[in-house]
Order: C-alpha cells, then structure tokens, then sequence
C-alpha cells in the first residue's frame, strides 16, 4: 500500500508541474490567482517530496522506448534528498518569480516554463536508469532557451550562448552515459556496480562528470551565467543558475563519486577534479572581484561557489564529499537570497549598477539585513552557514595537496573583499539612486520578495549555529557515511588560518577604499595592478571565453569546410565538363573525314579481330 | 486481401498519377485531391500490412516470370516502416503544395511527378527482387530530374543534370554491383539470398549507388545545388524521402539480407563520419536558408548511415528512428524556408531577420522541427541520436563516436545560428519600413498547417516514442 501510494506520488511529482504551468500559463492575466497556484503548487511538491524522502525506497519501471531505455524511477540513495531540496528551492524562487514578474507581460510564459522544468529537475533526480535521465537532464535546454529568450527575441545573444555551451555539455554527458552503460552492461544505476575509473572507463566518467559540472556551472561551461546576468530577468538567476541547476549538477556528481564509479582518494582523476574546482574558484571570483554591477558580480560568485563543491567532492573523502553537499545547501540558501536582494534594490532604484547607488539601508533595512547574513555567509564568518561548510572541505583540500588549499584560500579572500565592496557600495554613505530618479521614493520591498528572502537568510543562521541538524539529520543519512561531521570543526589551525584570511580581507578592502576614495572602488588596486591589469581587461574582452574559443575554432574550421566543398563543386561542375568536351574534342579531331583513314581503321579492326579469333583458338 | 493491400500500395501512386494530368484538364481541385488520395492510399495501405508485422507472419507476394527472373513484394517490419514513414510526409507535404504551388504552372507535371515517386518509392521499399529495386531507383531518379527542373530556367535545368547524372551515374555502377552478385548466386531474389558473403569488390560497387542517392561525401555535390526546386520538392526529395533511399537500400541489403566483409563496419562509419564533420562545417557558413538545411541533411545522413552500417541492432533500429525523425523533421523545416522564402521572395539570410513578429507559427514551428534535429529532448531526434552514438561505442570505435559527438555539437550550433539569424534579431534595414515589404506575412493556411502538424508530431514522437521503437525492434528480424 505505501509502495503503491509512493509510485503514485513519484509519477505526480513529474506530470502535475506540467499541467500547473499550462494551469498558471492561462490564468496569467490575474496575479493573485497565478500566486495562489504556485504558492499552493510549490507546498504540494515539498509535501510529496519529504513523503518520498520519509518513505522507503519504491521503484517505478514503465516500458517506453525499447533497447534499455525504458522509464525506471526510484528513490534511491540522494533521489529523495535532492528531491526535498528542489522543492525548498522551488517554494522560495516560485513565489518570488511571481511577485517580482508582477507586472510583466511575460510572466505566465516564464512561470509555464519554470514549471516544465521543476518536471524535468524532479525526472532527472528520480531516474534510475541513466538514458532516462539524460531524457530529463537534456529537456532543460528547450526551457532554458526559452526563458532566456523571453523578452530578449532581437537580442538573443545570451539563449545562444547558453544553448551551445550547455548543449555541448549535455552531449559529452550523452556520450559519458553511453561509455558508462556499456562498460557497466546495463543503464540501470541501481544495477551498476562501483566501475573502477580507468581506461575507457576513465574515460566515461570525466566525460559525465564534464555534463555535471557544466550543468552545476563549472568551468569551461559557464560563461553564458555572466552574459544572462545582463539580459535575463532577476528570478532567472536565482532560480536556476542560482538553485536547480546546481542541484543537479551536485546531484550527479555525487552520485557519479560515490556511487556510478569507485573515484579513489589521491587518485589521477580525483586530482584532476580538484584542481578544476580550484581553477574555478579563482578565476571566477577574481572576476568578480572588479563587477561594479551587483547582477553580474554575483553570477561570478554562482560560479566560483560551485567550485568549492567540486573540490570537496572531487577529493572522494567523506569529509570532502559531506562538505561539498552542504555547501550546495548553504549556496542555494544564501546565493538565492543575494540575487533576491539584488533584485529588489533593481525594482526599486531601477540599476543594479554599484556606481549608481548607495546609502540604501536606511531605505530598505530588511533588505540590508538580509544582505549582511548572506555575505558574511558566503565569505565563511563565523558562525554561519558557509563557514562550516567551507571548512569541511579547507580539511579534505589540506589532505589532498597543500596548493589546493592554498587556492582554496585564495578564493575565500577575494570573496571577502568583493562582498565587502558590495554592501558597502550600495548600502552604506550617502543614499544615492541613478539619475531621474527619486531618493525618497524608494521604500522597501514588498512581502512576496521579502518573506523569501527573510526566510533564507534565517535558514543561513539556523545551518551554522545549529548544524547538526543539517549535518547530521538529513546528509548524513542520505549519504551514509561514518562519523559525525557536524559541530565546531575540530582542527584549530584551519579556523584560525581562515579567521586571518578574512581579517586580511577587511585590511584589503579599508586599504583598497581609502587608496581610491570609494567603497565601490575598493577593489580597484588589484583590478589595475601592474600584470593583473593586462590579464583582466584581456578577460573582460572575453578573450578567456571559452564559447569564443569554441566559436573561434567552429569558425576557422567551417572556413576549411567551405573550401573543400568549393574542390568538390569544381570537381563536378567544370573538370568532368571540361574532361567530356576534351575527350569529345579530341575524337573529332580524329575524325577528319577522308576516306583512306576510314579505310585503314576498317582494315585494322579486322585484322585485330582475326587476331583475337586465332589467340582464343 | 492481403496481398492486394501490397499490390495497391504501389500501384494506386504509381499509375494514379498517369491520369492526374487528364483530371488537371477538367477541374484543378480535383486534381489535387485525387494527388492527395493516391499518396494517402500508399500510407493507408502500409499501414494495413502493419498487424501482420505484429504478428510475425509478414505479407508476402512472389511469382516467377520467364528468363529465370521472379517478381516479389514483402511487407516486414523495415519495408512497412520505411513506407509508412516517406507515405505519410510526402501526404503532408502534397497539402502543403496546395498553397505553395497554387499560382505556378506546369502543376499537372508537378502532382503528376509526386505521385509517381511516391510509387516508385513503394515500389522500391516493398521489392524483393535486386533488378525491380533498380527498376524504381530509376523511376525516382527522373522523377526528381523533372521536379528539381520545374521552374524551366537554365540554373534550375542545369541543377536538375548535375542531380540526374550523379545519382544515375551511381546507380549504373550500382547496376553492375547486382549483376556482380547475380554472378556469385543466380539470382536476383533477396529472399533466396539471405546470409550470402558478398565479395568486397560488389559491397564497393553498391555503395557508389546507395552514397550518391543518400548524397555522402564526396558524391554529395548535388544535394546542395538542388534547392533551386520550389521548396516542397526539395522537402519531399531531398530531406524527407528521396535521400532515405540510399540508407534504406543499405539496410535492406547489408544489414538484413546479406552478410559483408567485416571491413566495411569500420569503413562504411568513417566515411560517414567524414561527410557528417564537412556538410556541418559547410552548413555553419552557407548564407542561403535552404544550403543550410540541405547541408545539414548531408550531415544527418550521415548519422543514419553510422547507425545502419554499424553493423549491430541497435545500430539499426536507431538508423530508422532516425529515418523517421529526421524525415519529419527535416521535411517541416524545408518546408518554413519555403514559408519564408515565399514571403520575402529571398533566400539570402543576410537580408532576414526578426521574421518571429511576422511568422510566429512558422518560427515555432521551426523551432519545434530544428530541436528535433539537434537531438533534444522531448523531442524524436533525441532517441535516435542516442541510440546510433550508443551503437557506435558498442563496436567499440570510441573515436568516431567521439566525431559524431561533434557532429551533433556542429548540429546544434548550426541550426540556432539559421534559426537566430531567420527569426530573430532586428528586422534588417531595408524592410524594417511597411512600405517595403507589405507582403512578408504569416505563409497561407494550408501551409502554416502543415508545418505545424510536422513540428507537432517531432515533439509526439519523443513523447510517444514507444510506437516508433517497437517497431523498429521487430526490424532486426530474420526476413
């Protein structure tokens, strides 16, 4: 009876969203009805998400297409976890898209496709057959196109950007699942037993864990994330840059780690992970480092932040790995309340540009308050959320290789100093709004974007000081590993060396104010720094990009195509021509039409003829 | 009625379109409707071999005629799928010929040819004998030489040579491929044949033919140059049914009736994989719709003809999925560019342009049939593309893989730059002003139907794509 009840939920999880996007896509004309569907939507889904999570585990199997790629579901290992943290991410994003889209004309479209991708999120996390997922997994692309267009049809620039980095990353995950399937003999995951990572094997898992971390937005996948920040409305980016893509990206890399493949601790592979991590962590927080706009600085962190989840659980220590889970936790938690805050200065001052702004916490304490949690969070103070985190993998880092940890480092201090100059920059001084409009007319936002926001900033606070509970109630089981990871950390070294890190960071950062007169300035010492200089405005005119790379290589190589199609046009259209009109000139130059010549070939013919009649006899 | 239902398939097409011309004299409706019914016939009655299919005991029809030849029709699961699929595109693509074809002339000719190639295709699909596939691969031949030379002008008519010669050059070595293999066994019947070695020599012979009509580099040449058609004859040869021919011929022979030389499960891929990487590179910088889409078709045969030649089940099962999807697919998007090319009387893509305010049902529409090609789900392309990759890396060959894998990277690249550059972006300059283009508007009803109905069924069948695949599961079938 509850395996029954729990196939039925499981199958529900996957088809109602659709019918409530077409739902909410009818009724978009009325705003309140469009909240109370996705209000009372986003509740049935976490509802039925924790039923699942509390319930055994049930296996669906539905016959769809045949050679093994059929449907299988299954709750299993972190389904059910990762289940119940989407629906926690689709109740706060859910009811802020709706407030914020208030008055937009495309907000029924964008609710409909964010509700087609929740089927699709919630399809991916419950397949338990690989195909099957990469079904679900790849179907976000329609959606992501989609809302990246709305809106921006005469400049889609940034839909194709993500549509071919994205897209690339999906097919290397198609041919990883391929390799996977076959060097397992099944695309069943619950059938797979631990493949070991080498040879061809090897070489299915990177090209999977490549399809994870582009979709988590790891490098060199993620450079459409900073082109959407301009162009993409604000709820976008914290709903799935900020929250369900990382959720699946984490999801599979996990499970690839620790489940699909025996990664091993110090192994070749496990390293080369680490160091992607690390290589993400920096580059994209120094990046963001020198954003003077709030939207594209936090979609820099959205991509350094995924870094240290790469590096903890590329470590495939259970530390690392525990630490990596949480982090997702805690960036979806303080990332999504960042990007919130950021688009509720953006209704309310009309910019997000830093150089436009200040003063604004009198205005909007709420906002500010909010604001102050998740940066000290996600710059890993004590004693919130993303200290913890970030400290279990400092340790998983420190015991692979010393540089890891020291990059790791690196990161955490840039991302000090650029949530500093932030906070500082647009709530602190004077007030200052953008030109035309009014300081006075700014007040605080409304509760459809400030409940959200409160609530995730209070989730931020509740995961540090009380982080057993996350720790040791809902990852621990799910992931099931040995110890206790929850507490204080027990290394005093690692705390202290990253208490120094940030004191350092607020050094830098009074320095950095002072040398150029302004908050929002602070970090110019570093952005025009004799060599960083040269490195950062080649990085600003996008020459590290990997999709202009990727374009630059197409191009070249499209060039080459041309000219070989050209040989083949000529080939047919003038050398055979040319070839046939010789062949013919030639023959009737040979034919001058005297009599003695006909004659003589007559008589040489025969003569032939009776020659090959005597041989054959 | 059996056998009557495989006699009917082809002969209503096939000598139906003899009397169109006459019906075209009296009543131009009823000329088109009958067009219609005959290539509906086809569809209904591939359709009606399908229980028999099911149930394992495939329609059949044999005789023997004189000179030790024989004539022979069978209905099994590849032939009836193949059928179904050319009959029902090439149906929706005669209605969309009512709106596109209602102001030109010679429309006798144009019904008249359809309906005949569609016969010829059933023809060839159902045929068991080697000398009746030849028989109607030529019929299909002059009836594309008269199709791609419609409009009568001397580019067009010499487009339509280059087409005929090429592929009847093909199929004259073809030919001598068949004698070849007439000269190891007697026969030309495939049904006594089944797991006779061909010699390497005849295999080489054949894949002239099968490669030239399937337009594979380098005998691909024509392909391209053919989008001089109006645009439902380039939709209905040289996208959804007519280049089918050539894999669909592959299929018959080397995958299901004869056994080849193991050389060509590595040869026949890596020429596959040649012509897929240069028609893709071609298609990123071709400034014409339809190069676009038609090199873009050389690249998707290419994933066809890796799947079939890969030589294992799966390989063959995906190859005619992706037959079906493609033909679908392709088909609706040739026939947008012919939507958009009617409305602008361009196919210059410099001069395109936001056309999604003009054309919104075209647009998505081609929308629809573009994520198909790509392979994204939910689409129909999306299995197909898995199951010929997955085929591919179960031989073992991790480097083609790996090509086809780029492949499908170019696909998507090039396909959202035709998209991007067609329906979106600003309207270029010299029509952003009414006054200039007062015509470019949504395409007639007939038309914008049609193409919605393909971009509809690219989505059915990846959502509903258990139909299609346990179909082609039965293909792999003992004959």
């Amino acid at each position: 009876m509850v395996n029954f009840v729990s196939s039925n939920i499981l199958l529900l999880m996957i088809l109602l969203p659709i019918a409530v996007g077409a739902i909410t896509w009818l009724v978009r004309k009325s705003y309140a009805v469009m909240l109370l569907i996705t209000v009372l939507y986003s509740a049935a889904n976490l509802l039925m998400a924790l039923v699942l999570y509390t319930s055994p585990i049930v296996y669906v199997t539905i016959p769809f297409a045949s050679f093994g790629l059929d449907i299988a579901f299954s709750t299993g290992k972190y389904s059910a976890l990762f289940l119940v943290f989407a629906a926690v991410g689709l109740l706060l994003t859910g009811i802020y898209s709706v407030s914020f889209l208030k008055d937009k004309v495309y907000s029924g479209r964008f609710m409909l496709y964010m509700f087609i991708s929740i089927s699709m999120i919630n399809g991916a996390l419950l397949s338990d057959n690989l195909g099957i997922m990469l079904f679900f997994w790849e179907g976000l692309l329609c959606t992501l196109a989609g809302i990246l267009l709305i809106g921006n049809k005469s400049n889609p620039k940034t839909a194709v950007k993500a549509l071919a980095l994205s897209g690339t990353a999906d097919l290397l995950l198609m041919l990883g699942i391929i390799i996977t399937g076959q060097q397992a003999g099944t695309l069943y995951i619950s059938g797979i037993e631990k493949l070991p990572v080498v040879g061809v094997s090897g070489l299915g898992f990177i090209l999977m864990m490549l399809g994870a971390l582009g979709k988590a937005g790891c490098m060199p996948f993620h450079t459409w994330i900073p082109s959407a920040a301009e162009d993409a409305p604000t709820p976008f980016l914290a709903a799935f840059p900020g929250t369900f893509e990382k959720l699946l990206g984490i999801y599979l890399a996990v499970r690839l780690t620790t489940d699909i493949y025996d990664l091993q601790p110090g192994s070749t592979m496990s390293t080369v992970i680490m160091v992607i991590g690390v290589l993400t962590i920096i580059f994209a927080v120094a990046m963001a480092l020198i954003q003077k706009d709030m939207k594209r600085l936090l979609s820099y962190h959205a991509i350094s932040q995924v870094g240290y989840m790469v590096l903890g659980i590329g470590s495939a220590l259970p530390i690392g790995i525990v630490g990596g889970v949480f982090h997702m936790v805690n960036n979806v938690l303080y990332k999504s309340s960042l990007f919130m805050v950021a688009g509720s200065i953006e209704k309310q001052t009309g910019t997000t540009d830093l150089r436009q702004l200040g003063g604004l916490g009198k205005k909007m304490p709420v906002t500010m308050i909010c604001f102050v949690i998740c940066g000290l969070a996600i710059a890993g103070v004590p004693p919130f959320n993303g200290f913890f985190s970030k400290e279990l993998i400092f340790d998983a880092a420190l015991e692979s290789h010393f540089i890891l940890y020291a990059g790791a480092l690196l990161g955490a201090f840039m991302t000090a100093v650029s949530f500093l100059k932030m906070g500082r920059a647009a709530f602190f001084g004077t007030p200052k709004v953008p030109e035309g409009k009014n300081v006075d007319s700014v007040r605080e936002s409304g509760i459809g974007i400030l409940l959200p926001m409160s609530v995730l900033a209070a989730l931020c606070v509740i995961f540090g000081v009380a982080n057993t509970l996350p720790l040791d109630r809902l990852l621990q089981p799910a992931l099931g590993f040995t110890g206790s990871f929850s507490g204080w950390p027990h290394s005093a070294v690692l705390v202290i060396v990253s208490v120094v890190v940030l004191i350092l960071a607020v050094a830098d950062h009074v320095y950095g104010s002072i040398k150029s007169g302004s908050a929002v300035n602070a970090a110019d010492h570093i952005h025009y720094a004799p060599v960083l200089r040269h490195i950062y405005s080649a990085a600003e005119r996008g020459m590290f990009d990997p999709y202009n790379l990727l374009m630059h290589v197409v191009n070249l190589y499209s060039a080459l195509c041309v000219n070989i199609e050209r040989g083949v046009s000529w080939f047919y259209d003038v050398a055979i021509v040319r070839a046939v009109k010789g062949a013919g000139d030639v023959l009737r130059s040979a034919n001058e039409g005297t009599l003695a010549q006909y004659l003589s070939l007559a008589l040489m013919g025969v003569l032939g003829i009776v020659a090959i009649f005597f041989l054959v006899l | 009625m059996g056998i009557y239902v495989l006699i009917a398939c082809i002969s209503v097409p096939l000598f139906g379109s003899l009397i169109l011309p006459v019906l075209g004299r009296i009543n131009t409706k009823l000329r088109n409707a009958a067009a219609l019914i005959f290539v509906a016939t086809a569809f209904a009655c591939a359709a009606l071999a399908l229980p028999s299919v099911y149930r394992g005991t495939p329609l059949s029809l044999h005789f023997e005629i004189p000179l030790g030849l024989s004539f022979g029709l069978h209905a099994d699961g590849l032939a009836v799928f193949m059928a179904m699929t050319a009959s029902f595109v090439a149906s929706i693509i005669v209605i969309y010929s009512f709106g596109y074809m209602k102001n030109y002339e010679n429309q006798n000719e144009y019904y008249m040819m359809v309906s005949l190639f569609i016969g010829a295709m059933m023809g060839l699909v159902l045929s068991t004998n080697l000398i009746s596939i030849y028989l109607f691969w030529e019929i299909s031949a002059v009836c594309c030489w008269r199709l791609i030379g419609f409009y009568r002008n001397d580019l067009t008519a010499q487009r339509a040579n280059k087409a005929f010669m090429v592929t009847v050059a093909g199929a004259l070595i073809m030919l001598v491929g068949f004698v070849w293999i007439y000269g190891e066994t007697g026969t030309f019947d495939l049904t006594e044949m089944k797991g006779v070695l061909v010699p390497t020599g005849a295999v080489v012979l054949i894949l002239f033919g099968i490669l030239s009509k399937s337009a594979t580099f380098p005998l691909h040449s024509w392909l391209p140059d053919a989008g001089v058609a109006p645009s439902p004859v380039t939709s209905l040869l040289h996208a959804a049914v007519l280049v089918k021919i050539g894999v669909y011929v592959y299929a018959r022979l080397f995958s299901v009736t004869f056994e080849i030389p193991d050389v060509f499960t590595v040869a026949v891929p890596t020429i596959a994989a040649v012509s897929a990487l240069i028609s893709a590179g071609a298609a990123m910088r071709a400034d014409d719709i339809k190069r676009v889409i038609a090199y873009s078709t050389i690249s998707q045969l290419a994933f066809i003809l890796l799947g079939i030649s890969a030589g294992n089940e799966v390989g063959l099962a995906g190859g005619m999925l992706y037959i079906l999807t493609h033909s679908v697919a392709k088909g609706g998007l040739f026939l947008c560019a012919g939507i958009v090319e009617h409305g602008l009387h361009t196919k210059d893509l410099a001069k395109m342009g936001g056309l999604y305010r003009r054309m919104p049902l075209t647009a998505f529409a081609f929308l629809l049939c573009a994520f198909s090609v790509m392979g994204i789900p939910p689409f129909g392309g999306f299995f197909a593309k898995f199951l010929v990759i997955e085929s591919i890396m179960e031989t073992g060959n991790v480097t083609i893989g790996i090509i086809f894998i780029i492949g499908a990277v170019m696909t998507v690249l090039y396909l959202t730059r035709l998209f991007v550059k067609v329906f979106l972006g600003p309207e270029p300059a010299h029509h952003s002003k009414d006054d200039i283009h007062p015509v470019t508007r949504e395409g007639s009803r007939v038309m914008v139907i049609s193409v919605v109905v393909l971009g509809v069924v690219s989505l059915l069948l990846g959502v509903f794509v258990s139909l299609p695949s346990g179909l082609v599961s039965l293909i792999g079938r003992p004959l």
